[in-house]
This record gives structure tokens, C-alpha cells and sequence, in this order.
């Protein structure tokens, strides 16, 4: 994390800046903005056949085994927060190739949860 | 008085803080991941947990109470503070439950009974709200009623497996379809038909009561909510007017009076387009909003938790001065669904102004898990008048660095500088009922940020449609 001042019209201006694996983390006057990383940008692009977890929350049940086919928005996964439940969906049609959670799991947001082939 | 606070995160530290300065003894427990969160770090002596789920653990808990022989224990919110069967077993050993008795939280703590108390004291309660079996006695519950009308789990809480119902004839399907998620989410597929009271607002009281001496510290407007959780709360509350506020104080007062409850509490209603208002339900606890009725009546409400716990009697006519309000900074992606985030706290950075509160119990470099809630902090503001606590609490959020991890600062500051909020409109539908767009950094000062982009040309707005959330799909179904 830094501070770094920079100028516009005449004012000087505080932003702090914090740069991690997700990209770059700019907090000014209470607004924050994520600028993703190039790299993080085309690897979500060419991994439509990963699932990972879009929040943090409680696997409840996996609906697909490894092997089982699938269509495009089958639900592979249903998922609980803030007593909410949702339910992850086939991006694709393909193969089910790994199932790396278990039902009652906490995830954070990230995890991989389910590959395709 | 030595008082175990079987909690963590910033309300165990708050509590902690009364603790400090009514000068009594405290212990902290903690769990195996929170050695040296902030919470562990405020008691006199901190005790480690053991085992899934230990905050939840009464017969540990009660172990550790033993052994270092204290005198009370307050549960907080959240956790045990609302099973009365932990209250019965602090009251066997010994120790004093910092809370109603059992009896109370018993009869308060169920809907059903809770509701039943209510309408034998000529309270109104919600029409219908009648546990059905079949469609057929649905359908001749809903004569009685206006369409609208709202399907909900009898054993649900938070807003899941609710339904909302058009007319009569979508009740069928809507009532299968209620039924089915009942019984997936609860393990019970009892479902229960309610008049749909719209637009509402959520407004409480928090009243406070020796057992003998009941009073009303004014009430609280908690009407802006996302997935049936507060974000926002105030007080007094804009929704109401002096004849109303009245009706509420009453009502709450003759409630907790008819529970013989003891202790702080808060008595929550639903109040519709003409005044008209509904008994929801008794919280038998501390609230997390409570620091906005303690700004308002310059009060310390745990601290007369604590002095009621050793029998003290209420010797005071509330007084309320001024606006309070109060935002919920949490680990979420409010653009994104308002989906719980996770990660580490890089930068953290809270302002330091007068007449601003900040309750938290995350540290900068502490990590934001999925074992627990998302809250970050609560941010509260104080002003003589609404626009004043407004102007404070935006400052005070403006002046806030949160980083490493996505929360809802942004999106707080933005409903703030709402016409609808400042207007005092506030329903609980408001949040989403509206779409809601990013706010960004002007780009002349993004330009001048070197990020992992090279040169910054345009601002992030696509990210959210590349996420993976547009496959996803929660149910969210009623107001």
C-alpha cells in the first residue's frame, strides 16, 4: 500500500493505492476502484471451463459427479450466504473433469470449485 | 463483577470497552484462528476454544466460565444469545445470563407464541401469517386477505423461501414452489400465508427494563435492506411522526411488560403507506444498531445491561437529543449481488472525527474469513439535526481506506447522496427496487495511477460483466 499525491487543477489530491494478484486497489474520497490486472483480465477469459467460487459461503450440495455430462446452465452447485442460497451454473456445455469441493465446505471467493472438459 | 463474553468480533470488543470502564473484570474466549484478533486482545484474561463451531459451544463455554469463576457472562448478538437453553444452564451453575430469563426468551423467541402475546395485548400483527398444509387451505386463507400476498418457510429466517403472490390464480404454483424450498433449505415444508404489507417500513424500539421499570429509548428506522439485512439504520426515524412513535412506544412497553422480560431489548415492527403498523417480533439481545440509540440518549446500553444483571433499578426519563445513523461497512460486492467477500485487510485507515463512532474488531492485516460474518465495522454519526448526521457520516466514509478487500463503502456513500434518503424515503424495498451503478474515480486522477495495465484508459465499468456471476442465479423471491 502507498499514499501518492498527484495534482489536477491547481489541487493536490491523496489516492491510496495497493496492489495484489487481482489487480490494482485505487480508494479516493471513499470511492474504491479495481483495476484487474491484464494478466487476471484474459486468464478469466480463457477459463470458462473453470468454476470457482464467486463468494465466500457454504458448499450445501454438489449436484454433478466427474465424469457426467453436462448442458450449458445445469446447476453444478448450489452454494449458501447471508442465508441466501444460489446456484451455480454450466457456463458450458462439456464433461464434468474434477469436483474440488465437499458439501458443508466454507469457500472463500476464488476457490476453484468445479473444472469442465 | 467478573463478566465472560462469549462473542468475538466488534461486538465483543464493545463490549469489552463498558467492561474497561465500569471497571470489572473480563474474559475473552476465542477461536483457534483468532489467537490475536482484536477481540482476544481486549480482555483481562483470554481463554482458547477448541473444536468446529466454538462460539456456539454452551457446555465449553460454561467449562471455561467455571474454571476462571466468573460472575456473568453476556453472549452478545448472534451465537447463544438468544437460546434459552444456554441462559437456563448459566442460571444452574451459577452464573448470571446477561439477558432475560428463559421463560422469556422462550416466549418471545417463537414466532408463533411471540405473535399469539402480541394479539391477546390488542397489538396488530400481520394479517393471516397462518401455517398451511395444503393449497386448498391457502386458498381459503387468502379469502380473508388482499392480493398481494407473501408465502414464507414457518421455519425460516432471513428472507429465504420467501414467495411473493401476484393474484389468485399464480397461488397454486406459487405455494408448490414455496413448499418445495421450505423443505430444501429448513428440513420442514410448513408454509405460511401473510398479507403483503407494501411499501413498509422497518422501524423498532429498543426499550430497556429492570423487570419492574420498563422504558423506551426512543426507536429506530432500519427500513433500507439488502437480501433482508440491514445496511442502514437511524433514529428518530424519518417515517414516523410523534402520534406514531407513541403507538410504537406503547405497544413495545406493554409487550416486554406482558413477557415479564428483563434486560435491553428491541421490539420490531412493520409500519405500512398510512400509518398502520404490525408487531414482527421480539429480539431478546443487544442489536447491533444499538449505538445509534446510545448516541441519541447518551446512554451506554451495555452498561445497563450489566447493571440490571446485578440488580440495579432504571432511575431515569429518557431524554433523546439530536439525529444518529448508522451503515454497516461489510465484505461484500454490492454491484455484484452484494455477495460476501473474503481476503486480507491490506490498508486499513478509519477517520477521527468528532461526533463520529466507529465499532470494529478487525485490525489492518487481519484476514476477512468465511468462517465468519462480513461485517468490517459499523460507522455511526451524530448531528443536531438529520442533514447534519448525514453531512458527518459521509465525511467520515469519504475520509475511510479500505483495501484488499471489496466492500460496500462505496455503495453506503452512494445511498447517503440519495435524493430518496435524504428525503428521508426509506422503505424496505428501496435498495432493490433501484439500479445501481458504479460509482468511479474521476478519470484525470485513474490516469495519473500507474496499474498493472501499463497506462489506465478507460475505467474498470467491464469487469463486472466478465465475473462469474452472470451464470448465477440466487433465489430471491418476495419484497
Amino acid at each position: 500500500m502507498s499514499w501518492q499525491v498527484i495534482e489536477k487543477d491547481g489541487q493536490k489530491i491523496r489516492v491510496a493505492v495497493h496492489r495484489d494478484k487481482r489487480g490494482t486497489w485505487i480508494s479516493h474520497q471513499g470511492i474504491v476502484t479495481l483495476v484487474a490486472n491484464d494478466s487476471g483480465r484474459q486468464k478469466s477469459k480463457q477459463a470458462e471451463n473453470i468454476i470457482e467460487a464467486p463468494m465466500t459461503g457454504k458448499i450445501v450440495s454438489i449436484e454433478v459427479e466427474p465424469g457426467e455430462q453436462v448442458e450449458e446452465g445445469v446447476v453444478l452447485i448450489i452454494m449458501e450466504a447471508m442465508k441466501m442460497e444460489y446456484r451455480l451454473k454450466a457456463p458450458i456445455a462439456g464433461q464434468v473433469d474434477k469436483v474440488q469441493c465437499e458439501a458443508g465446505e466454507l469457500v472463500d471467493l476464488g476457490k476453484t470449485l468445479v473444472s469442465l472438459k | 463483577m467478573k463478566v465472560l463474553v462469549a462473542n468475538r468480533g466488534e461486538i465483543a470488543c464493545r463490549i469489552f470497552k463498558s467492561l474497561r470502564q465500569e471497571e470489572m473484570q473480563s474474559v475473552a474466549i476465542y477461536a483457534p484462528d483468532e489467537t490475536e484478533a482484536e477481540h482476544t486482545l481486549m480482555a483481562d484474561v483470554a481463554i482458547a476454544l477448541q473444536g468446529e463451531r466454538p462460539y456456539l459451544n454452551g457446555e465449553q463455554i460454561l467449562s471455561i466460565a467455571k474454571e476462571n469463576k466468573v460472575d456473568a457472562i453476556h453472549p452478545g448478538y448472534g451465537y447463544l444469545s438468544e437460546n434459552a437453553e444456554f441462559a437456563e444452564q448459566c442460571l444452574e451453575a451459577g452464573i448470571t445470563f446477561i439477558g432475560p430469563s428463559a421463560e422469556a426468551m422462550r416466549l418471545l423467541g417463537n414466532k408463533a407464541k411471540a405473535r399469539a402475546l402480541a394479539e391477546s395485548q390488542n397489538i396488530p400483527v400481520v394479517p393471516g401469517a397462518q401455517a398451511c398444509q395444503s393449497v386448498e387451505q391457502a386458498q381459503e386463507l387468502a379469502q380473508s386477505l388482499t392480493y398481494p400476498l407473501l408465502l414464507k418457510a414457518a421455519a425460516g429466517g432471513g428472507g429465504k423461501g420467501m414467495r411473493l403472490v401476484q393474484d389468485a390464480k399464480a397461488l397454486p404454483q406459487g405455494f408448490a414452489a414455496a413448499q418445495h424450498e421450505a423443505l430444501n433449505a429448513f428440513g420442514d415444508d410448513q408454509v405460511l400465508l401473510e398479507q403483503w404489507i407494501h411499501p413498509a417500513r422497518h422501524i423498532e424500539v429498543q426499550i430497556l427494563s429492570d423487570g419492574e421499570n420498563v422504558i423506551a429509548l426512543g426507536e429506530r428506522e432500519c427500513s433500507l435492506q439488502r437480501r433482508y439485512q440491514k445496511i442502514v439504520e437511524e433514529s428518530p426515524a424519518p417515517g414516523a411522526n410523534d402520534e406514531l412513535r407513541q403507538k410504537l412506544f406503547d405497544a413495545a412497553k406493554t409487550i416486554v411488560k406482558a413477557a415479564a422480560y428483563k434486560n435491553a431489548g428491541t421490539v420490531e415492527f412493520l409500519v405500512g403507506p398510512n400509518n398502520d403498523f404490525y408487531f414482527l417480533e421480539v429480539n431478546t439481545r443487544l442489536q447491533v444498531e444499538h449505538p445509534v440509540s446510545e448516541y441519541c440518549f447518551g446512554v451506554d446500553l451495555v452498561a445497563w445491561q450489566l447493571a440490571i444483571a446485578q440488580g440495579a433499578q432504571i432511575d431515569f426519563e429518557p431524554q433523546s437529543n439530536g439525529h444518529a445513523i448508522e451503515v454497516r461497512i461489510n465484505a461484500e460486492a454490492p454491484y455484484s449481488g452484494f455477495l460476501p467477500q473474503s481476503g486480507d485487510v491490506a490498508h486499513l485507515d478509519w477517520p477521527n472525527h468528532p461526533f463520529v463512532r466507529i465499532d470494529t474488531g478487525v485490525r489492518e492485516g487481519n484476514q476477512i474469513s468465511s468462517h465468519y460474518d462480513p461485517m468490517i465495522a459499523k460507522m455511526i454519526a451524530w448531528g443536531d439535526t438529520r442533514t447534519q448526521a448525514i453531512a458527518r457520516l459521509k465525511g467520515a466514509l469519504q475520509q475511510t481506506t479500505i483495501l484488499g478487500v471489496e466492500t460496500n463503502q462505496t455503495f453506503l456513500l452512494d445511498v447517503l447522496e440519495q435524493e430518496f434518503f435524504t428525503q428521508g424515503q426509506t422503505f424496505t424495498t428501496t435498495i432493490e427496487e433501484k439500479s445501481w451503478e458504479r460509482p468511479q474515480i474521476d478519470e484525470d486522477i485513474l490516469a495519473q495511477i500507474p496499474t498493472g495495465q501499463g497506462v489506465h484508459t478507460k475505467s474498470s465499468g467491464q469487469q463486472e460483466q466478465a465475473s462469474p456471476f452472470t451464470t448465477l442465479n440466487g433465489f430471491r423471491v418476495g419484497p
